[in-house]
Formats: C-alpha cells, structure tokens, sequence
C-alpha cells in the first residue's frame, strides 16, 4: 500500500512539475511576441537618443511627441503619411466590398442554381488556388500598364477582387442555405437578382463578416502589387511609404515607430472589435474540404 | 401558357440561367486577371523581352531557362529562399503545434493566449519587418537580449551584417508574425478530435506524455501535414521582409529570395522573359505543393 501511495505523490509532483513548465512556456512565449509591440509603442514616444540608450528604458522618461508629428509631416514636410493611410484604407475598403460582393453572387449561383458546366466552372475557379500572385504580379503588371490603369485605384483594386477562396467560403454556407426561403420568394413574385440581394445576402452575415474581415486584412497589408502599381507619392498606400520612410536616412528611429503605431491602430481597432471572426477566418481554412 | 410540363421545363432552363449570369463577372475577371496573367508568363518565357521597350520580342526557345539554371544569381535565390523556408517552417510547425496543445489544456486563458500569439499577424508586414529592423540595430535589444542571456558584455552580434544572422533576423520576423495564425489552424485541427477517444485513454493509464505522442499526434497527422504544405507556400512567397530589409541597406545577397529576384529581374534589370521563366518555375513548385494540400484536405473527412 505505502508503494502505491508514494507513487502517486510522485506521479503528482510529477504533473504538477510539467503544468509549471507549461506555464513558463506559455508565459515565455506571450512574452516573445508581445516584447515587440511594447517597444513599438514605448520607442515611439522617445526621442532616440533615449530608444538607443544601454539598457533600454521600458518607460519613457518624457512623452516625446513630435516622433508623431514627424512622421505625420513626412521629413519633406509634404503630409503623404495621412494621404497613404487614405489611399490603404479605399484600396482594403473597395478591393473587400468587391471581393464579398462578387464571391457571394458567383458562389450563390454555383450554390443554388442547376445548369450545364456548374462543376467544371466551379473546378476551374478552384484551380486559381494554384497561381500564386507572385507568380503572374509581372505579366499583371504589363497588362495594367497596356490597359493604362498604372497608377490608379482602379488597378490597385480591380484585379484583385476574385477570390477562389472567397467563392470556395461562400459557397460552403449558401449550399446550407434553406431552398424554402428561395422559392417562396420567387412565389412571391421577385426576380433571381432580388432574391440574391434581399434574401441571400442578408441573410449571409456570419460568412460576410469572416470574408471581409480576411479580405481587408490582406489588402491593408499588401506591399507588392501597389509597389508594381503606383508610381505618383499621392498614391502610395502604408506600406509603400514605410518602406520609403524607413530608407530615408535622415529619419530617426522614434519617428519610424511613430509611424508604425499609427500604420498599426486601424488594424488594432478592427481586431479588437471582430476578434471572432479573425479567428474563424483562419480555422474555416483548416475546415476546407 | 402552352403545355403545363413544356412551361416547366422551360421555367428551370430559365431559372439555371440566371446561375450562368451569376458565375459570368467571376469567369470574366478570372480569365483576365489569373489565366491569361499565367499563360503571358508560359509565352513570354520562351521570348527575349524587355520591359517597355518597342522592340518586338524575339522567340528565343527555353534559352531563358537554360540561362536561369546556368547563372549564379538564380542558384543564389534559390539557395536563399531554401534556407528561409526551411528555417521557418520547421520551427513553425513544431511550436505552433505546441502552443495549441498546451493551450487547449487552459480553459480560462485559451482565449487570453490565442489572442496574444495571433497579435503580431494583424500588423503589416512592412511595419513588423520596420519594428525588427529598428530592435536589430547593434545598440538595440536584440544585442541587450543575447549579452543578459549569454552573460556577454557589449557584443555586437551583428543581425544585420553577418550573412547567416540576416537570415535569422528575417527568419524571427517572419516567425513572430505568423506563429500565431498556426497556432489557430492547430487548434482548430485539435478540437475536431473527438475527446471521448482521449477520455479512453487516460482511463486505461495513459500518462499525459503517451496520450501525445501515442493518441494526439496519429490523429493530428492531417492537419500536421497540412499546415506543413500550407507554411511551405507561405515562406516559399515571401516578400515584404525582405524587400524591406535590403530598402533599409542590409546586404542583399543572403536574403535576394526567389520573388525578390524576380522583381529585380522585371523592374530594375527590364528582363521581362527571364523574370517570367522564374515565374513559372516558382508556379510549377507552389502547384504542386497545393496539389497536395487539396488532396490531403478533401482526404480529411474519412479519417476516424
């Protein structure tokens, strides 16, 4: 009896041991990812002298504000910084709207409508999953430029609002979607179009919002294709300009994060406010079938 | 109104044509925006161009590939984006997966650390590559981190300088900011095993570390694989980091990575056919890749 009594004490200490670990692991790691963000926010109100300075003061002696004002100013005082969150925030807003619009519409058509091609078309759009955008942003690029859309939101925004992916999401909800609602509708007298724009997509707001949310977020981070698109300063969305910011060697590092939190809080702002649906944005791609 | 059964017929005809109508601005835009994109690439592969110039193009046959696969700078992209990816996404897989099955053990603070470990995934990559950049710095805490933990004193470990340590700087980048994003997909793939199956387990004596290994992971292997071939096409598309990093003057050679190199190709050397051969060779390995990924996740659901 004694045996089994110490072997479960030990068997105890033992898990107790591995749950403390798992703690520190957990704890450890938080703190991995969190350490830049801090800096982010803590060197941002530093002038940086004070960021440079061994050890790094955590806390800000003084808040040191024109960091902000600079990088809103720009080092030629030509105020692109706010023109640039503009321009990211109509390119990530209309590249969404177009995206969920147009996925919801061709999903709700594949989803509920019969005619001859429905699987093929629908395998063909899949196949898109295969290109990568790197892989054809060159030839892109010559089309925009021959098309004469270089430079313009028109570029930025148009050849990017199919989505695979989108219709693949959208289409999974629409085929549960009740054929009761459908036909009673068309009893009713209302045309193909009214019930996709008055049943259909009102009625599609869980899969709406975990679209639009994936959608904005990629746009809002999208470097490469503006980088081939924009030429004019005007245009340039946040990364553009960060990217040039930060290359610009008479800019000093407070400012440079001062641009980084404010680049960061419309994000910030939106993930705070739809954390759900960022996480089921991810989790719906694992459940892809 | 002629035959009762004719109008019927002729009313679903109708009716399955208003689904062609819906399909149409997608089938449109698709074949403008991806398919003809990726066959201009096939095509201008096998041409001498330049980009912008009015000269016609000249047929020169896989000329461009041989070239690619005879030049140094091609190897150089290739061994670069190897070492990137590879350096990832191993160390992804591994924690990602560790994070969600130590995480799915704390009910109060799943949430909490889900959360935290998703963070750094909603700032732009510009921003999180600028935030590194500036903590690499020498007289950053980068160095003050390795000095405490190595009880060095006034090291430069130069992240920025030294090639393989600017490897490792875009490495962490990349890491920090998507570790998160795995953790999710894991957790997801781990809520989907039916718990009575771990339940059973621990009745019949399994020790925490044997349910893992013997239980957890066999089921898991799906979504493993998965996420494996999903964080391989991710870091095999990189970009943003490293463009970055070479903009703020780090050294371009280590981290020239294979889409980097093909926007050099195509903007700065005006290489059009070239930048298209590498192009699609980057599209035949990421093909193949999704080919893959497709099959395991349609394979998915027969799997208890």
């Amino acid at each position: 009896m004694r045996r089994v009594d110490t072997k479960n004490t030990f068997s105890k200490l033992l898990s107790l041991v591995i749950d403390v670990a798992i703690w520190f692991f957990l704890i450890g790691f938080a703190v991995f990812v969190l350490i830049p963000v801090v800096f982010m926010f803590t060197a941002s109100l530093m002038p940086a002298r004070d960021i440079m300075s061994i050890p790094y003061p955590w806390i800000p002696r003084t808040l040191h504000i024109q960091n902000f004002w600079q990088a809103i100013k720009g080092n030629d005082g030509k105020f692109l910084f706010p023109r640039s969150i503009l321009n990211s925030l109509i390119v990530a807003s209309l590249t969404t709207l177009g995206t969920v619009l147009l996925s919801a519409l061709t999903a709700f058509g594949l989803a509920k409508y019969k005619f001859r091609a429905r699987n093929v078309i629908f395998l063909i759009i899949l196949s898109t999953m295969m290109i990568p955008f790197e892989a054809i942003m060159i030839p892109l690029y010559l089309l925009i430029v021959n098309i004469g859309w270089q430079d313009t939101y028109t570029g930025l925004i148009i050849p990017l609002i199919a989505s695979a992916f989108g219709i693949f999401i959208m289409r999974q909800f629409f085929i549960t979607f009740p054929d009761e609602l459908i036909d009673s509708a068309r009893i009713d007298g209302a045309n193909e179009f009214m019930i996709f724009w008055k049943i259909a997509l009102p009625n599609s707001k869980p899969a709406i919002a975990a679209l639009s949310v994936l959608t904005f977020r990629a746009q809002w981070d999208n470097l490469i294709w503006p980088l081939l698109v924009v030429q004019s300063p005007e245009k340039k969305t946040i990364p553009l300009y960060i990217s040039q910011f930060a290359s610009e060697k008479y800019t000093n590092e407070g400012a440079l994060m001062a641009a980084a939190v404010i680049a960061s809080i419309p994000m910030i702002i939106i993930f705070l406010s739809f954390t759900k649906y960022f996480i089921t944005g991810a989790e719906l791609f694992t459940g892809r079938k | 109104m002629k035959g009762n059964k004719k109008r019927k017929l002729s009313l679903e005809k109708k009716i399955g044509l208003w689904g062609i109508i819906f399909v149409m601005p997608s089938i449109v835009l698709f074949s403008v925006f991806s398919f003809y994109p990726i066959a201009y690439a096939f095509v201008v592969s096998l041409y001498k161009k330049e980009l912008l110039s009015l000269e016609a193009p000249k047929f020169i046959g896989l000329r461009n590939y041989i070239r690619l696969l005879q030049s140094e700078s091609f190897w150089n992209s290739v061994v670069a984006t190897l070492k990137f990816s590879v350096g990832t996404f191993i160390p992804m897989v591994v924690f990602s997966l560790l994070l969600a099955t130590f995480i799915l053990g704390r009910k109060r603070f799943q949430k909490l650390f889900q959360m935290m470990y998703y963070s750094p995934a909603i700032m732009q990559s510009a921003v999180a590559a600028l935030v590194w950049l500036i903590i690499f710095d020498p007289r950053s805490i980068a160095n003050q981190f390795m000095n405490f933990i190595l009880r060095t004193r006034g090291v430069d470990y130069k992240w920025l300088v030294n090639e393989n340590m600017l490897i490792l700087s875009t490495i962490i980048v990349y890491f920090w900011k998507y570790i998160g994003y795995f953790t999710v997909l894991f957790l997801a793939g781990l809520a989907s095993i039916p718990k009575e199956i771990n339940e059973a387990a621990r009745i019949d004596g399994a020790s925490r570390f044997q349910n893992f290994i013997y239980i957890t992971l066999p089921l898991l292997k799906p979504t493993t694989t998965l996420v494996s071939i999903t964080a391989m096409i991710q870091c095999l598309r990189t970009f943003s980091t490293q463009y970055l990093f070479v903009q703020a003057g780090a050294s371009i050679k280590p981290i020239e990575v294979i889409t980097l190199n093909i926007y050099n190709t195509a903007i700065r050397d005006r290489n059009i056919g070239r930048a298209s051969a590498m192009s699609v060779l980057l599209f035949l390995v990421i093909m193949i890749l999704t080919v893959i990924q497709l099959k395991i996740s349609r394979s998915e659901e027969t799997y208890y």
